[in-house]
Order: C-alpha cells, then structure tokens, then sequence
C-alpha cells in the first residue's frame, strides 16, 4: 500500500519536471497556427514550413555547427586544465579551480555584457568564431568539472603499478589515466554541447542578422507573435538534446 | 635477480624524518620481511626501493649498479601493492600482459608468458574475467602474476595480504613461500603481521620510528629480542618491569618490581646497571612448578591445542593483601596440559635460560 503511494508520488515529482517540457510537442502537430491542447486537427504543415524556410535551416545549422565546434575546444581546454589542476596543491588548486568556474558562477547577463565589449574589440561579433569561443567558455567549467571528478576517482597506485611495470609517461596516460577518465570528458562534451545548442543570452548578444542560432530566431519570432513554426523549432531541440544525453548512456553502460 | 644495497638512504618528508640513514645488505634471493607498526617507515623504504620516492638522501644500489635515479620504469622491479592496485577496465590476461605490453614484447610471447603466469597462480583460463568479478583472494594472485611476469630483478610487496580474510592470508603465505623457496628471487616484504613475517622470512627487519631496530632470523628475533620492542611485536610476551642489578658477559640480573628475588636472564642491547629495564617472559615458558612463586589463576582459556591462562602473582607480601601503590604482577601462561581453574592458587616458574632481560623502549 505505501508502496503504491510512493510510486503514485513520485510519479507526480516526474510528471511536475517533465510534462511542461513536452507541453510544447503537441503544438508542433497542430494544424492551426495557435497553441491549443490537445490539437484539433493533426497535421506536419509547420513542420514543412520550417524545414522549408531557409532562415530556420540557416539557423539550426548555425546552431548545430557552433555547438560542435564550442564542445570540442571546451573538451581540449578543459580536459587540459583539469589535468593541470590535478597537478596542483594547496591554494593554488583552489584559486585556479575558482577561475575555472568561473563561467558557470558568473550571472550570464553579466558575461553577455562584457563579452560583448571583448568580442567587438576583437572584431569578431557576429561571427562564428565569436560565438564558438563565447560559447566554449560557458561549456568549460562542465568539461573541467566532470574529468575532474573522474579523475579524483583514479586510484594513484594505477600509475606508479603502470610506472613500475616498465611504462613510460605517455603511455600511462593512454593505458591508465584516460580510459579511466572518458566517461567524465563525454558527459562534459554533451554538456557544453547542450548548453551552446540552447543558450539564448550570450547568442543575443554576440549574434548578427546573418549569423543567427536557432534560440536567437525562437526569441526573435516569439518577441512578435507566436508562431507554431517555434514549436516545431522547440522540438527539434528537445529530441537533440535527448538524442544526446541517450547516447552517452548507450557508449558508457557499464 | 639482484643483490640489493642501501647506503646512507634518508627520507624527510618537510621536516619530519620518515627514515634514519639505513644501510643495508639484501642478498641476492634472499626474502626479507620489513615488519613495524604503521608509520614506522616500512613503506617509505619499500617507495624508495621502487623509485617512487626520491630519497634525501643516500644511494641505491642493485647488483652494484647505482639506480637513485633512474625512474621505476627502467628498474624491473615488480611491486605488489597493498590493495592490488589491479587495471580496473582491463581483464585479468591484460593486467598480467601490461608490463610485456609496455616492454614491447611480440604478441605470441606475450600470450605464452602470461598463460604461464597465470597457470603459476592457478588462475590458468582466467584470462578474459573482469578484475571486478574475482575474489579478494584471486585478485591478489592477479597482482602477484602481473609483478612476476616481467621477470623482476627484485620483488616488492607491500602488505598484499592484508584485505584477505584470516584463513585464505594462511594459504597464501604458504603459496608464497612455496613460490620463493622454488624460485628463490629477491624480496622484500612489508607487513605489521608478525605471524607472515615468520613464516615467510629468512630475514626480519623490525622497525620503529624510521629505524630497523634489529635484524635477523625469526628464530634470533624470537629468542633474543634486543629491546621490549622487538619482544613485544614478534610473539606473545610477558614483560614485567624493574630495575637492572647488575650485568655481567651476556647476562644481566634484575630486580623485578613486586618480585622478591632477583631474577638472571640473556641481557639485551644497551642495558645498564640501576636503569629501568623489563624482565621477559615468553607464555610457553611460564609452567606449574612445585614449590616455585604462588600466584592466583584470574582467567583461564581453553584455545584447543593448549590453555592460556591469566596469573596473579601476589607480590613480596606473600598472598596478604598488596600495598595500593604496587598493583599485583600478571602474566600470561600458554601450556598445553595444565588443567588449572579460575580461582586456583597455583606454584609457577620459569628456566632461566628462557628469561631476558631488556631495555625498554619509550615511543
């Protein structure tokens, strides 16, 4: 009995997270060009609509490529640093470990603000790489975080046993440290890929007319007037970013 | 194979010494046990061995070749650490192959080494089993065949058997020293149990405090303990406590604190005369003796092979009651035929032959 009572429950917690996210599924399917639930009419009308506008191609492939491109120079720069960090003792470890989370702490109003400074005197707003690079400082505390804990994991004894086993230091890290280490740097690279795919603040910001991502295009339409296209858009991104967090389960089920 | 020398070799770790200047000979194939308590320094000698640790200062030396600084992995040396320190995402036939892997042996080599190993250990057909999925015990067969694989000059083991249960630890020891007497390669072994270091030694080095305090067989150890240190950590002992009479050649008098005469045994290292010292006794060697020091029976256990039994020695007043500030003189007896109960005023004594006399130690 209390048994059924606290699955009923949880199933209540799951059903206050998770349906609000999928409120907006239905919309897409909707033949009419307003938000009604459950629909009236089915219909993938707004899907061909959106597939068919180049300025939403535009935009979901600016997105896709930026978020990419930020996730890999997040994973080098961040594998990179945990790795020094773990190198470092006492104050040092705090301080620089503070700096690396620095982004993540930081309001993003704040970061958007400054970086916009930073990257028009740079030249680079409404670029690509301004975008690329924003966006790779966003994803870097999750990258740096989780090979961190990964390898705060890593017993010590692994590497002097490899050492003693007549290894030499690279081959300690390929053998040893990284095959331990993986699962940490891929949930960070699916983290910060996730984080530049949706991030609008920073997008706003340091985006140009030609040069826009899919939540800047959401924002930009839905400021207007809603227009089911934006759902349609909404869900696209919900089955990207399940897409991804279900592959990192399927690589590294152990 | 190797012959190993420690010369002037010290450690500080900031300002505290960890390890006294040791110098000392290990013959080659010879199995020598570094047994002391925790922070004695048995560990940090054993890191020093391996590479893993720099000493301040001193030098190492394996066949005469000075290897200070060379790095662990140009020593060939195998190390069996304290928890295995097994590759957790490598099957058991990777960890073994590891070491060949990283010598760049060729490939069917490798797989006949390792095959061989393994069958060593008798884990032959375990190759591709998960570390994760093998018994505390087979894990540490795992360690030992990975460390013996790359033909080590010398073999390093630190407490590898300590997370064993008590039983499978007595079969291992036996399966090691088995191993050593077989294929005798040089060895050192560090422990806090003093039951492994007898059985598997032909040395033992006590330690304490980053220092050996004394050296030699388990029989020399056992029987002449040069301080109440060494006795008390190698075997069962009583220790009673007074003061030194006299000293003359090897043997020393001393008037044991509650004991009406003085007693005569083997003298043990820096004694002098008038300074506290404690009268050693080993269990076995308490016995029923008619006519010996009466003493009362305070507990008496029945361990199978032999009882023990917890005596009372009254004190010079003669079984009257004991003046408060000396509390009554206890020590053990282990005998295997002496059928005395709780309660039972009993006549006991010792040959003085079992009897040392040994300064005491100050931790």
């Amino acid at each position: 009995m209390s048994r059924i009572v606290s699955n009923a429950f949880a199933g209540l917690v799951a059903a206050f997270f998770v349906l609000p996210i999928f409120a907006i599924v239905p919309a897409a399917f909707n033949r009419a060009s307003y938000i009604r639930l459950p629909p009236d009419d089915w219909s993938l009308r707004w899907w061909f609509v959106f597939f068919s506008d180049p300025s939403w191609r535009r935009a979901l492939g600016n997105s896709l490529q930026v978020a990419c491109l930020a996730a890999v120079l997040a994973v080098v720069v961040g594998v990179a640093a945990a790795l020094g960090v773990a190198r470092l003792r006492g104050k040092w470890r705090a301080l620089v470990t503070g700096l690396l989370l620095g982004p993540a702490i930081v309001p993003v109003i704040v970061l958007a603000i400054s970086l916009y400074g930073v990257v028009r005197s740079l030249g680079l707003l409404g670029t690509t790489t301004g975008l690329v690079l924003a966006h790779a400082m966003l994803g870097l505390p999750y990258v740096a975080l989780n090979t961190s804990v990964s390898l705060g994991a890593l017993d010590p004894k692994l590497k002097l046993a490899a050492a003693g086993l007549g290894a030499d230091p690279l081959r300690i890290f390929r053998t040893v440290t990284l095959p331990q280490i993986v699962p940490g740097i891929v949930g960070g690279t699916i983290f910060s890929f996730v984080t530049s795919f949706d991030e609008v603040v920073l997008s706003v910001f340091l985006t140009s007319p030609s040069m826009k991502t899919l939540p800047v295009r959401m924002w930009e339409d839905i400021r207007v007037e809603y227009v089911p296209t934006v759902a349609v858009a909404a869900t696209v991104m919900i089955i990207l970013a399940l897409g991804a967090g279900a592959a990192s389960r399927l690589l590294f089920r152990r | 194979m190797g012959a190993l020398r420690f010369a002037g070799i010290t450690k500080f770790f900031g300002v505290v010494r960890a390890l006294e200047p040791l110098d000392l000979d290990v013959a080659e194939g010879e199995f020598l046990t570094l047994l002391g308590p925790s922070g004695s320094g048995k560990t940090t000698v054993l890191n020093i061995c391996a590479g893993y640790l720099a000493p301040t200062d001193g030098r190492l030396f394996v066949n005469g070749k000075d290897v200070t600084d060379i790095p662990p992995r140009s020593r060939n040396m195998g190390m069996v650490f304290q928890n295995y320190a097994l590759f957790p995402h490598m099957n058991v036939g990777e960890n073994v192959a590891y070491g060949l892997k990283a010598k760049q042996r060729p490939a069917d080599e490798i797989k006949r080494r390792v095959d061989e190993a393994l069958k060593k250990v008798q884990l032959s057909g375990l190759n591709l089993r998960a570390v994760g999925d093998l018994s505390g015990g087979q894990q540490q067969r795992v360690a030992l065949a990975r460390a013996m694989v790359i033909e080590p000059d010398i073999l390093l083991m630190d407490e590898p058997l300590g997370a064993l249960d008590r039983q499978l630890r007595k079969d291992v020891q036996l399966e090691i020293r088995r191993m050593h007497v077989a294929n005798p390669k040089t060895t050192i072994y560090v422990t806090h149990d003093q039951e492994e270091a007898l059985v598997m030694s032909d040395r033992i080095a006590v330690m304490r405090n980053g220092r050996i305090v004394q050296i030699g067989s388990a029989r020399d150890l056992y029987q002449r303990p040069a301080d109440s240190f060494v006795a008390r950590f190698l075997g069962e002992s009583n220790l009673l406590p007074g003061r030194v009479l006299s000293i003359a050649g090897y043997n020393a008098e001393i008037a044991v604190d509650g004991l009406e005469s003085p007693v005569t045994g083997k003298a043990g290292n820096s004694l002098a005369v008038g300074k506290s010292a404690s009268m050693l006794v080993r269990p076995e060697h308490v016995r029923h003796r008619p006519g010996g020091i009466p003493a009362r029976v305070v507990e008496a256990i029945y361990l199978g092979e032999l009882t023990a039994l917890r005596l009372q020695i009254a004190g010079p007043s003669g079984g009257r009651l004991a003046i408060a500030e000396s509390p009554p003189i206890e020590l053990w007896s282990r005998q295997n035929n002496w059928a005395a109960s709780v309660d039972d005023v009993v006549e006991i004594g010792w040959d003085s032959e079992s009897v040392s006399v040994l300064p005491d130690v100050t931790t």
